[in-house]
């Protein structure tokens, strides 16, 4: 039999919340790219209706980031730390790496690499640096 | 900063995990305080301090004050 403490059972709801709120908006973001995407190829609409779909998809991520941002505030001091490396870590990686590639675009004729890629980069090399900063302070 | 929290919990017969949950932090972070990857910030030292019923210097040294005692 596994007793588990009150702070354990505390930090697994919200885990299970977190885990929930991020699924919940990941699917609203999907629908939403998806929605957008067909409207603008399908409806030609003007520039300005264009301007309001092609931001759409910002809303579901602003409540990924509401979620990231509840489950931070429910996170003791350490583990708080933790989170604040692995940002200025992955912060470092991605501003470097972006200002070298414009960079090689400019001057060295590497294939140009949109905007649309930061957040997804930054959030999956965000993923493994935390992965790594936790199972070093295991 | 040096701490006796391990000797301490292992006196009262306590896990990190019943630690953790007397002081309402996670155990990981119990185990980074014991084994020196991190110093507690301020109000969590005094609460380690209320939960050990000690005075605050009982647990923590400075390093350098420690090693000039030794």
């Amino acid at each position: 039999m596994t007793c588990e403490t009150a702070e354990s059972v505390r930090q697994r709801r919200a885990t299970v919340r977190y885990m929930r709120d991020m699924a919940l908006a990941g699917a609203i973001y999907v629908a939403c790219v998806f929605a957008a995407a067909l409207a603008v190829r399908q409806l030609d609409p003007p520039q300005w209706a264009k301007i309001v779909l092609a931001l759409i998809p910002l809303a579901p991520a602003l409540l990924m980031l509401r979620a990231y941002l509840v489950n931070l505030n429910s996170m003791d001091e350490f583990q708080r730390r933790m989170q604040t490396d692995a940002l200025l870590i992955t912060t470092g990686v991605v501003v470097f790496g972006s200002f070298a590639w414009g960079f090689l675009e400019e001057w060295a004729g590497l294939p140009r690499v949109g905007m649309l890629w930061v957040f997804p980069v930054f959030s999956m090399l965000f993923g493994i640096v935390h992965m790594v900063i936790r199972f070093r302070n295991r | 900063m040096r701490n006796r929290l391990k000797v301490l919990r292992a006196e009262r017969n306590w896990s990190q995990a019943d630690l953790a949950d007397k002081l309402d932090v996670s155990r990981q972070s119990v185990n980074a305080i014991e084994t020196g990857k991190y110093d507690p910030s301020l109000p969590l030292a005094f609460k380690i301090a209320k939960v050990f019923a000690l005075p605050i210097e009982q647990i923590f040294s400075d390093d350098e004050l420690a090693q000039a005692a030794e």
